[in-house]
């Protein structure tokens, strides 16, 4: 085994070890106090080791390192094996995931102080951030559910932290089930690619299989959209994006990690290894591209209404991911590796300011009492000038203030657009509308964003009575990683790309993306566009402008014309209401139907299981305890055996 | 006779039986000074170090195959080699196990007589010659009534062992009388020249020999009493009830694997060549396997659903495990009619299932060791009623043993329930001789296998729903809870990552790929 594989081994080996301290830890009272300790360390270390393998993978002697496949299970044609993929793109997900979750975990250990899940919190985080990387790193397809699933459980587990909460529980049921909808068809979609991709699942082996023998491109456009169909739910992608706002019942440094940073990324991530496929599609690719922009709009809008900060953020994350589809979808027209470098590079720096915005706000809840409605509390500058200051980053990064993170990545995505509406892709009218669908929601983003600082930061200064006297700023423990967050959210996009082109020349060694070339692929240098520059920044002065010439006094006032676009987003259009009418209502109804049905199938039931029972009680009188009749059994069942011998033999 | 090859096979076969020999000898010593100096731990300490000697012995000393397998009364494949390590492994837990039942006036006698039987069945597995064959068999029944009498208490420990021996002295009595007829027939002790003469018996008769098919009849009778084929399974229940738990564990597993081992043997299924056998299917007889297959999976399900007796219930149990592990024998004879090489042979699986059953067997004995007391032993179900208050640990681990009892995946009792359902699966599913029995076959297994879970849940309710009206005490048997620990982390393991074993048992039972007559391998 080589030494990256190694690494990368040790990496995945750390949080899990760390799950299992945490775990153990619980069972004394002194020890779960000190439940943190395992995940920061485990996290720091592996953080470190990151950086090393990321060192060692730019030294450039191998594009990729694959570990000795290892087999799992086996059963006739399906061999699963445990086997990993360390290259750039794993390296790069890999440092991102340890480095913000080393930050978030220092975070929750001032934030979850004193809660009596202390020791499970850090136990479900360890085991997130072990899945989060087996995630990343798997090289076969049914390892990879296996970690998809298990961030999967993790995310359910810790929506429903506070499980004594009626809502927390129903907003953790929901979102398991409406992934599960997506993961349905993502394992549909990898069987349909193990049966036409010569019974490999191991990522490689697959991709290669089908490069040499092209299947039918509708098979594989079916197989694409089905592996999308998983994306679509992990990362709340229209229409399944419902369950994230919802997921925001959970502890905030878990919005930070699970449901801004890692897990709801994990869908990019996956299109973006798979790129060797959707190259292969032009159709699913530009499907991909309109869900994305359907729902970046959608969730920009629906974040304009919003009064729960996180929510408002959520709507957000929502929002950007659903930016990096249509980044994503542009790789059939231009080159796949631009494409997947510009959403990889969105995913990237959105880590940061996202997580950093979440922790913010998570530092306000703290200091008001868990009370997280914008309404009801404005002018924080004076009471939390850190968080103030930390927030501003990330807003202003989200916003695409120009030279912060989220301006060059941004930046990136309407570039992608651009360069695939002037290619001779047949779908090029398509992926004009969607530039200016994205021009849109950046505005948007940049004014809600502002929205949601100006009511939170300005103003006179309100507190709600929750907040009690504790109203201050959070403590070094919690202040600390805000502060490391926002230097990355501000200078990390623009150190990495846009002058030297860093990432997306590292990214593009990753093999999956050097081997996936589109024939019909514009291609595409990385050159700074002045035109998409000023554009972009005109939107995020001016979005942010009418935020504040709005917000400014703290508070919301009335909009006259416009109030009904308000509520309309405030409700969400209505559409949780619209899927109940339309899925919920009817399946309870078929339900009822069914349980009848059910009634009727288990007096059948009954009637069959008692079957056993009579013959039992039938035979059961020759167990009658006399060993002269056992011998007799004995020797009149080998008699039996002996005449059905003679009479099949002479027959 | 004089053939120095001849010499030289007969002198050199002591070197292949080393850690058997280990065993016995120790054995003796413990039973001759056992009767001056009877120290509980003492002889714990001496047993485990015989059998690590063995286990040492084993992974260091792999002298060469005997040169002449026709004269060798001895074969070293393997198959043996994978016995072996069953028996050594099976042997050590049960020594852990046996700390529960053992006080110092029997400790010797007990550890003694378990040392000989572990070397028995290890002695089975490489058994070549009939004469071999019977005595490794005998080897592990007689200290087997000796173990059974062992710690007598009470009229209802001397009823089952009395019928235990009376049973068995009847079956080996059946069992010799189908070995002198294969004698008769074949003029050779042999097992190589057996499989070969019956061959030619059925080749110039022009259809099955009847006398071979007698013969073939008998051995099934003998060992049908080992394995616990209906009919001759009647001893079961009445024994596991009566019966000390720790040698119960020891009898509801090591004469399965002896017994499954020494059918497989005489009917030339594990050798070196599984296509050529002496019995293919349209002799009849893997008709007649599968017949008790079915009757032994059926009756002892059905039956264990009646049971409120723990044990009774455990008895018919393995009544039911033994149908299924028939299952891969009968795939295992399908092997001549194979067009192309399976990926399961039906007796790989059966050795999968073997240690699962194993495991999931041994484990619950072992906790029914832990928690019984001499003033409370559990009989009934209703005794574990409350466990997971009273012991969370130990209930814990039943439930694991029950879910692999039953088959739940994780557990190592899936894995195997899964190969040996795979086996007959990828058996031919239309052939002359057997028609689409295979295929019935797997789907009345599952149904089994349903039944099953229905008396398995249950203990797990009761220990999981009610709470106790009498808890059981706590237990201070170590080495016992040990046993159990190890045993479950086997189950759960096992269950997780089966490949290991798969691969064992794949290499100790030879799938040929040379089946393909018409097409080869293509798919």
């Amino acid at each position: 085994m080589s030494e990256p594989t190694s690494l990368a081994l040790a990496i995945l080996a750390l949080p899990l070890a760390a799950a299992v301290l945490a775990w153990l830890s619980a069972a004394l009272p002194a020890t779960k106090k000190l439940a943190h300790i395992p995940l920061i360390l485990a996290c720091a270390a592996a953080a470190v080791l990151a950086f090393l393998l990321l060192e060692k993978m730019l030294d450039g002697h191998e594009a990729h390192y694959i570990s000795t496949p290892l087999t799992w299970f086996a059963a006739g044609h399906l061999q699963v094996h445990f086997t990993i993929t360390v290259d750039a793109l794993a390296t790069i997900m890999l440092g991102m995931i340890t480095f913000i979750a080393t930050f978030i975990a220092l975070f929750s250990s001032g934030y979850m102080h004193g809660d009596r899940g202390y020791a499970r919190f850090f136990a479900v985080m360890s085991f997130f951030v072990f899945s989060m990387c087996g995630l990343v790193l798997a090289n076969n397809f049914l390892l990879l559910v296996a970690f998809w699933e298990g961030v999967g459980l993790c995310s359910y587990l810790l929506i429903g932290y506070y499980f004594a909460k009626p809502s927390a529980a129903a907003a953790a049921r929901k979102a398991f089930l409406v992934t599960r909808l997506g993961d349905t068809g993502f394992l549909l979609g990898i069987f349909l690619l193990w049966k036409m991709g010569g019974w490999h699942t191991d990522l490689d082996s697959l991709f290669s299989h089908i490069r040499d023998n092209p299947p039918e491109s509708g098979l594989l456009t079916t197989a694409c959209l089905l592996l999308f169909c998983g994306a679509v739910g992990k990362s709340a992608q229209f229409p399944l994006y419902v369950w994230l706002p919802d997921a925001m019942e959970g502890p905030t440094p878990v919005s930070a990690l699970i449901h801004a940073a890692t897990m709801v990324t994990a869908g990019v991530y996956l299109l973006a290894r798979c790129a060797p496929l959707f190259v292969l599609s032009p159709e699913a690719q530009v499907i991909v591209a309109w869900i994305g922009g359907t729902t970046a709009l959608l969730a920009a809008f629906l974040a304009l209404g919003q009064t729960d900060l996180k929510r408002i953020l959520a709507y957000s994350t929502v929002s950007q991911l659903g930016y990096m589809f249509m980044a994503l979808g542009t790789g059939g027209a231009i080159s796949p590796a631009f494409a997947v470098s510009a959403a990889m590079f969105h995913l990237f720096t959105h880590a940061f300011f996202k997580a950093l915005l979440f922790l913010s706000a998570g530092s306000v809840m703290h200091a008001m009492g868990n009370v997280i409605d914008i309404t009801r509390f404005s002018g924080l500058r004076k009471v939390m000038p850190i968080t103030h200051i930390t927030f501003l980053c990330g807003a202003a990064a989200l916003a695409g203030v120009p030279l912060l993170s989220g301006f060059w990545s941004k930046d990136l995505i309407l570039e992608s657009l651009t360069e695939a509406s002037e290619s001779a892709s047949p779908y090029s009218a398509s992926y004009f509308v969607l530039l200016l669908v994205a021009c849109l929601t950046a505005w948007l983003t940049a004014f809600y964003t502002f929205r949601a600082y100006f009511l939170t930061f300005w103003g006179p200064e309100k507190l709600p009575e929750e907040a009690g006297d504790h109203a201050h700023e959070s403590p070094r423990s919690m202040t600390l990683p805000l502060m490391v967050l926002a230097v990355g959210a501000v200078v990390v996009g623009g150190v990495l790309q846009p002058f030297t082109h860093w990432f997306s020349d590292f990214l593009g060694t990753s093999p999956s993306l050097t081997e996936a070339q589109a024939p019909a692929a514009r291609l595409v240098e990385h050159h700074l566009n002045g035109v998409l520059l000023a554009i972009s920044t005109v939107l995020a002065l001016t979005g942010i402008a009418l935020a504040f010439v709005l917000y400014r006094h703290g508070e919301e006032k009335p909009l006259g014309g416009i109030d009904t676009l308000f509520a309309l987003s405030r409700n969400q259009l209505y559409i949780d209401e619209l899927y109940s009418a339309l899925v919920v209502k009817p399946a309870e109804g078929l339900a009822f139907l069914l349980r009848v049905f059910d009634g009727f199938l288990d007096g059948l039931t009954r009637l069959i299981a008692a079957i056993p029972r009579f013959l039992a009680s039938l035979i059961r009188p020759l167990q009658n305890g006399l060993v002269q009749f056992y011998a007799l059994a004995m020797a009149l069942g080998l008699a039996v055996f002996v005449a059905f011998v003679i009479f099949r033999v002479a027959r | 006779m004089t053939d120095p090859l001849y010499q030289q096979t007969l002198t050199g076969i002591f070197r292949h039986v080393i850690p058997e020999i280990t065993l016995i000898a120790t054995a003796c010593v413990v039973l001759l000074v056992g009767s001056v100096v009877n120290r509980r731990w003492l002889w714990f300490v001496v047993s485990l170090l015989a059998v690590t000697a063995a286990m040492i012995v084993t992974g260091t000393i792999r002298p060469k195959p005997p040169e002449l397998i026709a004269a060798s009364p001895l074969i070293a494949d393997a198959a043996a080699a994978f016995i072996r390590w069953v028996a050594l492994i099976t042997l050590a837990v049960m020594i852990f196990v046996a700390w529960g039942e053992t006080d110092r006036t029997n400790a010797a006698e007990y550890y003694g007589c378990l040392l000989i039987t572990g070397a028995g069945v290890s002695l089975v597995g490489r058994a070549n010659d009939l004469v071999t064959l019977f005595l490794a068999l005998e080897l592990l029944s007689i200290p087997t009534y000796i173990l059974l009498y062992l710690p007598v208490r009470e009229k209802r420990n001397q009823e089952a062992a009395t019928k235990y021996f009376l049973l068995s002295v009847m079956s080996a009595a059946v069992l010799l009388f189908g070995f002198s007829y294969l004698y008769g027939l074949t003029g050779s002790l042999n097992l190589a020249i057996i499989a070969e003469a019956i061959a030619q018996a059925h080749a110039n008769a022009d259809g099955p020999h009847p006398m071979a098919m007698l013969a073939a009849v008998m051995v099934l009778g003998g060992i049908g009493f080992r394995i616990t084929a209906v009919p001759f399974h009647f001893y079961a229940p009445d024994v596991y009830e009566g019966g000390p738990p720790g040698v119960i564990a020891q009898l509801a597993f090591l004469p399965k694997v002896a017994g499954f081992v020494a059918l497989a043997r005489i009917l030339g299924l594990l050798g070196p060549d599984p296509k050529n056998i002496p019995f293919p299917p349209d002799t009849q007889l893997p008709l007649l396997l599968w017949a008790m297959a079915i009757l032994t999976m059926s009756v002892g399900n059905v039956l264990a659903l009646l049971q409120d007796n723990l044990r009774r219930m455990l008895a018919y149990s393995s009544v039911a495990h033994g149908g299924y592990m028939l299952m891969g024998v009968v795939v295992a004879s399908s092997l001549p009619d194979a067009t192309t090489t399976p990926d399961v042979g039906g007796l790989d699986a059966l050795l999968v299932y073997l240690v699962a059953y194993g495991l999931m067997t041994l484990g619950v004995f072992a906790l029914i060791v832990f928690l019984s007391t001499a003033e409370r032993p559990v009989q009934a179900i209703d005794d574990l009623a409350g466990l997971s208050q009273t012991h969370p640990i130990s209930a814990a681990m039943m439930a694991i043993f029950f879910f692999s009892l039953i088959g739940l995946p994780l557990t190592a009792g899936f894995a195997g329930k899964l190969y040996l359902f795979l086996g007959a699966l990828n058996a031919p599913p239309q052939t002359a001789a057997m028609g689409n029995l295979y295929r019935v076959m797997a789907i009345i297994a599952a149904i089994n296998a349903a039944v099953g879970a229905y008396y398995y849940l249950r203990v797990v309710g009761v220990m999981y729903l009610r709470t106790a009206l009498h808890p059981l005490k706590r237990s201070w048997m170590v080495p016992t809870f040990l046993a159990a620990l190890a045993l479950a982390g086997g189950t759960l393991v096992f269950g997780i990552y089966p490949e290991p074993l798969a691969k064992a048992a794949r290499t100790a039972a030879l799938i040929p790929t040379s089946v393909g007559k018409s097409v080869s391998g293509s798919r």
